[in-house]
């Protein structure tokens, strides 16, 4: 028997598209049929339709958090901020930046709104809820559904990067070397035509970075989202001094479960959440050696800077990536 | 054509009839999908083509030409596009493709002249650019690496392409030319036999070309669209192949003709190329580095130096015949600027390098980030012989079965040329494939667990048959999927009931019986042994995760004339995730697992069943290609395994790489995206820019390499560029502790480069699926930037890939990171993990190197008397018996000292499981 007669004749797969329309009939970028067009509201209180106001004709950066996320999420919402700035005048214009709740019942219009204030989110960047459903339907549609678990804190820390029109799709985490991301952004996705014009680099021009232990490598990856070491605060203190500052057993212990210290009400965990605009230091599952080796580079990074004469340190940050003004440092020390 | 339309129109109306009156009734019982088969997508139409009606496409071959003298400076340029949504103008593509190279390759990329397309692409983005030529990033890091010594003697030209007609451009190209052995019309020798293979798209096309081949998977089915299908060979069918001699530098110039607009592609694809030669051991600028892409209207000079693994220490003065290229008589080739000629006896030259590493059936095929899974989907994809004296594509040749100082191995192939025979030598490119109700190509990119389509395809074409001589063929066999492993079994049908021993479905009269048959090449390397088939471990041939390679060989002999057979997929799948489970043979040869459209969806997975099918036509020659079962374990060797000494294991750097799920500093257990863990370090996501481990290709060398799966039901077919690896071990992770065991036969003597990972096994006690493998490798030669992923390329795409570069030791600065733009390549800097140099230093100290058995002859994992009788048995004679153990011409005492050495020992790893499946 052949295999062919017992499957089918072509109209009933017509008919299945018909009735039921999973995926466009046609190869086509997914689009308006693709992508549910359900209302959502942003931080505003205003009404925008996920396909047509948010993603149609557009180059977007979605991702989805939660603001009583305790670990994950400020860090993510920070690494995100990292990049708004260093997208700059982008944002609302070339790329669309959006953050969906996954936990729309808590968060209303107004505790999205407060949230993004107290990440001082610059404007272009959208935080949004909506429908539970409908907001899984967006996920899904994204393969951003986690079909293993449905535990707020298992939601996906990927978040999308597309152009709707061109029917690309990436995904990224926020903790990629930012560059990378922003070049993701403004060149793949815009058919690198934002910055074409840009002129070639050749290899010589380029400078190796200094090698990094894993205490600086945890240190630049980790930890420069929020804090620098003796260039001021950013969103959480400045870490310079940090060791002889802090009592090495209180530090320890606050780098491995701020979370708990803060429900304890330690009273120094207190002062600092009220000082750092209640947002609160995140839990950043360090093992114990990730810990020392941490604490040992700041300590050597103390020593350092004060070892160096002023004149030599570099300027207040200046919000960029510490990865990039590493680079611009070591090429400007030709 | 007419009446198609017609009756499109006609079921559309009718079906809307229908819509209306029960759409609400069918989205209310619409149920949970039994399959999600094909991903997201309804099922394929077939417009009424039927299985088995349309004969396979055979591969078509690149044109290969020596490079044209310095002095030839014929001008040419990539023909534009008459607009943004348009590729390269294709009726002047073979005007172009005809004329010889130009420019000339240069060291570094050609970054002196402009993109030939600037204009136009200039319109297309409104932004004024001129481009470079090259896409290749310029200056010192992606320079051609000993470009004096290894520069290319041969070049093929080749443009990606949206699909167009073939027009018979390269039948003068191919090493037949229509003309001799089974691609001739009739047959030198036998003047009143056809041909087999000379009408290329079937019985009725013209005979001796491609021209008029139209790209379309059945020829019922619709033609597909410029931008529906993309192929190397600017969008022509049949798939290509290119044929490469070992020690023959051979440059790929690739042309990307793709539309300008990236959203001109239906629906899916990228349309910026970088091109991995799989498996291939080339420099790192020639590799396919993920990041090094090159845009529409550039070329990407790729430069395959084609040297056996070991060229700087290994027979370095190229004394060993069995370490050579084959020639023919009067041939002269240039090896590090001297000039060889064809040795008239041997018809070879001797080359450097361990012919330990010989290896033989490889692809080369877009490594674009984040749109890998697409882009070949969509169609870059090509497969690539590598000839060697060993396996040189001419049977009956100085035959190694004649004499031991002979080095062919007289594979199945043929005989009218000097070497690169193909009657009997046969690419099969098995791939699953989805298309619309247009039956136009289909893929939907945003998913991460993988893709499955419905309908098979071999060489493009669904489910084809293909006529073979009653005598031996060698199978090439690809898996050229997303995300879909294959477990394949090889049936021949008797028309009764009675003859075999799996019944045809009721009233068919028709029964099934598995047919015996060699796996003599694993990933594409000739192994140490042929493994017969069935066998105690496996029934049928083993799981083939995506990107494996299998080469095979059948005897048709053993059929009578007129008898067909049938090669079939048993593995099933519910989603791109990993294989679900084996469906026992007679259940599908019984039609008592039948596939069936259930509204929207599958009831059960489609790509499981009958896919292939084989007819067996007389044959008056006389085959003279070897035994396969001579060189079955315990009997003389093909290509024994590169050796690692005790000393080398025990002082090798270590390495451990974990893929999983839950990234950043998530917690375990959290879910998406794909990640990879390095030496016990945080999982990671893919940063193009983040280096997560340097070998260096020379001093140390050897490394191992602990591939794990971190677990949750996924498959991982891991691969890793530029070296392949020798298994040290399989194993699971059983409550925290490492238990590894004896691969099976096929993995103990092979070289592989795709570790698959998945847990499959546990239940089924499938020998060859565990989440750990630890694997040999040697890091030699070249230096650059690689990478290493999971070949379920939807998982790759998906963030599970890391970078690892290759460096000179001491080498103080790290490679740049590329960023291509329309303008050309900038760099970033490039930061790295801090165990890139120390590798895991845990993995060392507790690593238990297992016993190597150079003794154990029955490959049982213990030295014992039953090998010591094999040993006697071989004892005096002459060649590469298993027990010529020091590989010299003869087994004796020697061999038998090395033997009593290990005599009473074990490898000190639990027993291969055996396979209790039917």
């Amino acid at each position: 028997m052949n295999r062919t007669d017992r499957y089918t004749a072509p109209w009933v797969a017509i008919t299945a598209v018909l009735l039921w329309g999973m995926h466009s009939a046609i190869a086509a970028p997914a689009g308006a049929d693709y992508f549910p067009n359900v209302p959502l509201v942003n931080q505003d209180g205003e009404t925008l339709h996920f396909y047509d106001d948010v993603i149609k004709g557009k180059v977007v950066a979605i991702n989805f958090m939660f603001t009583s996320c305790g670990d994950i999420c400020p860090l993510e919402t920070a690494k995100l901020r990292d990049i708004q700035t260093m997208l700059g005048d982008h944002v609302g214009k070339n790329v669309f930046m959006y953050s969906i709740t996954v936990d729309p019942d808590r968060d209303t219009p107004a505790v999205l709104k407060a949230y993004r204030e107290k990440f001082k989110v610059g404007p272009g960047w959208q935080f949004l809820t909506g429908k539970i459903e409908d907001i899984d339907r967006i996920r899904k549609k994204l393969a951003m559904y986690n079909e293993d678990g449905d535990e707020l804190s298992d939601h996906s820390i990927n978040f999308v990067l597309g152009n709707e029109k061109t029917g690309q799709w990436l995904k990224r985490t926020p903790f990629d070397v930012p560059e990378a991301i922003v070049s993701v952004l403004l060149e793949r996705l815009q058919t690198h035509s934002l910055m074409a014009s840009n002129s070639r680099q050749s290899y010589t021009e380029v400078r190796a970075l200094p090698s990094v232990g894993n205490g600086k490598n945890l240190f630049l990856s980790r930890c420069t989202t929020c804090h620098t070491m003796g260039q001021g605060d950013k969103l959480g203190p400045d870490l310079l001094g940090v060791v002889s500052r802090r009592d090495r057993q209180w530090l320890t212990r606050w780098l491995k479960e701020p979370e708990v210290m803060l429900k304890e009400k330690d009273p120094l965990a207190i002062a600092l959440l009220d000082q750092y605009n209640n947002i609160p230091m995140p839990n950043l599952k360090l093992k114990s050696t990730d810990i020392s080796d941490l604490i040992e580079y700041m300590q050597e990074e103390e020593r350092r800077v004060n070892a160096t004469p002023k004149s030599l340190l570099p300027q207040p940050y200046k919000l960029q990536s510490i990865i990039k003004n590493t680079a611009e440092t070591t090429a400007s020390s030709e | 054509m007419n009446t198609d339309k017609t009756s499109l129109t006609f079921a559309r109306i009718h079906v809307l009839a229908i819509a209306t009156l029960f759409g609400l009734v069918g989205i209310t019982t619409q149920a949970q999908a039994k399959t999600d088969v094909p991903t997201a997508l309804p099922p394929s139409p077939l417009f009424g083509a039927l299985s088995f009606s349309q004969q396979m496409l055979r591969f078509e071959e690149f044109a290969v030409n020596p490079l044209p003298a310095p002095d030839v400076t014929t001008e040419k340029s990539l023909p534009v596009p008459f607009g943004c949504d348009d590729g390269s103008n294709s009726s002047a593509m073979d005007d172009f493709l005809g004329k010889p190279l130009w420019p000339a390759p240069t060291r570094l990329s050609n970054v002196t002249l402009p993109n030939p397309w600037a204009d136009m692409i200039s319109d297309c983005i409104f932004t004024t650019i001129t481009g470079v030529i090259e896409g290749r990033p310029p200056g010192e890091a992606f320079s051609h690496q000993r470009w004096t010594e290894l520069g290319p003697q041969v070049y093929f030209e080749t443009a990606t392409g949206g699909a167009r007609k073939n027009t018979g451009l390269r039948d003068e190209d191919q090493s037949h030319a229509y003309a001799v052995g089974e691609f001739g019309p009739t047959i030198s020798g036998q003047e009143n036999e056809t041909g087999l293979y000379n009408r290329v798209g079937g019985p009725l096309d013209p005979p001796g070309t491609t021209n008029g081949i139209e790209v379309r998977f059945h020829p019922k089915m619709p033609i597909q669209q410029s931008n529906s299908l993309w192929t190397f060979e600017d969008g022509t069918f049949p798939p290509k192949l290119l044929p490469v001699r070992y020690g023959v530098s051979t440059l790929m110039r690739h042309y990307n003709g793709l539309p300008i607009n990236v959203s001109a592609n239906n629906g899916f694809g990228e349309h910026t190329l970088t091109t991995h030669e799989h498996n291939g051991h080339q420099p790192g600028e020639s590799d396919g580095y993920a990041g090094a892409y090159f845009f529409p209207g550039q070329y990407y000079d790729n430069r395959w130096p084609l040297q056996l693994a070991g060229y700087d220490s290994i027979n370095i003065n190229a004394s060993d015949p069995r370490a050579s290229t084959p020639c023919s008589p009067g041939e002269t080739l240039m090896f590090n600027g001297v000039e060889k000629t064809c040795d008239p006896v041997t018809g070879t030259i001797n080359i450097r390098g361990d012919w330990h590493e010989i290896m033989s059936t490889h692809w080369f095929h877009d490594h674009m980030i984040d749109a890998t899974a697409q882009n070949v989907y969509k169609g870059s994809v090509a497969m690539m012989n590598y000839y060697s004296g060993i396996d040189r594509g001419k049977e009956g040749f100085r035959c190694e079965y004649d004499d031991p100082d002979n080095v062919n191995l007289c594979l199945p192939s043929g005989t009218a040329l000097d070497w690169g025979n193909r009657d009997y030598d046969i690419q099969l490119l098995i791939a699953d494939k989805a298309w619309d109700i247009g039956g136009q190509l289909d893929f939907v990119p945003l998913n991460t667990n993988g893709f499955l389509g419905d309908r098979m395809t071999v060489n493009w074409l669904y489910d084809p048959y293909f006529d073979v001589r009653a005598r031996q063929y060698r199978f090439r066999i690809l898996d050229g999927s997303v995300s879909r492993f294959f477990k394949i079994a090889i049936v021949r049908e008797f028309n009764d009931t009675s003859s075999g021993d799996f019944p045809g479905p009721t009233g068919s009269n028709k029964s099934y019986s598995r047919i015996p048959f060699h796996l003599i090449a694993n990933d594409g390397n000739i192994m140490e042994h042929s493994v017969l088939f069935p066998n105690a471990q496996s029934n049928d041939l083993p799981i083939m995760g995506v990107a494996e390679r299998h080469d095979i060989i059948i005897d048709f002999s053993q059929f009578p004339v007129g008898t067909k057979l049938y090669m079939v997929n048993t593995l099933t799948f519910d989603n791109g995730r990993g294989p679900k489970d084996i469906i026992p043979l007679a259940a599908i040869l019984s039609g008592a697992f039948t596939p069936m459209i259930d509204g929207n969806d599958w009831s059960e997975d489609p790509a499981v069943g009958k896919f292939l099918e084989f007819r067996v036509q007389a044959y008056s020659g006389t085959d003279l290609s070897m035994n396969p079962a001579d060189y079955e374990v315990g009997k003389k060797m093909m290509i024994p395994l590169v050796e690692f000494t005790d000393a080398e294991l025990a002082a090798a750097k270590h390495r451990t790489f974990k893929f999983g799920r839950g990234g950043g500093n998530n917690s375990d257990g959290n879910p998406i995206p794909w990640t990879i863990s390095t030496d016990g370090g945080e999982k990671r996501t893919s940063d193009l820019n983040v280096v997560s481990a340097a070998p260096e290709t020379m001093g140390g060398g050897v490394e191992i390499w602990h591939l794990k799966n971190g677990g949750g039901g996924w498959a991982h077919p891991v691969h890793i560029h530029f070296e392949e690896g020798q298994y040290l071990s399989r194993g699971d992770t059983v409550f925290g502790v490492d238990v590894n065991r004896t691969p099976p036969q096929w993995e103990i003597g092979a070289r592989k480069d795709i570790y698959r990972l998945s847990d499959l096994g546990r239940e089924l006690g499938i020998p060859d699926s565990s989440m750990n493998i630890d694997v040999a490798i040697r890091f030699r030669e070249f230096a650059g930037t690689y990478v290493e992923h999971c070949h379920n390329t939807q998982h790759e795409d998906t963030a599970m890939l890391l970078r690892w570069d290759n460096e000179h030791p001491g080498q103080t600065v790290r490679m740049p990171t590329p960023r291509p733009g329309w303008n050309g390549v900038t760099y970033d800097s490039t930061t790295e993990l801090a165990t890139i140099k120390s590798g895991h230093l845990a993995a060392a100290a507790s690593f238990v190197v297992p016993n190597q058995l150079t003794a154990d002859l029955n490959w049982d994992g213990r030295v014992n008397l039953s090998d010591f009788s094999i040993f006697r048995s071989m004892f005096g004679k002459p060649g590469l018996w298993s027990g010529n153990i020091n590989e010299d011409a003869v087994v004796n005492l020697r061999d038998f000292g090395l033997f009593r050495r290990e005599f009473g020992k074990g490898n000190g790893l639990a027993p291969a499981l055996l396979n209790p499946l039917p």
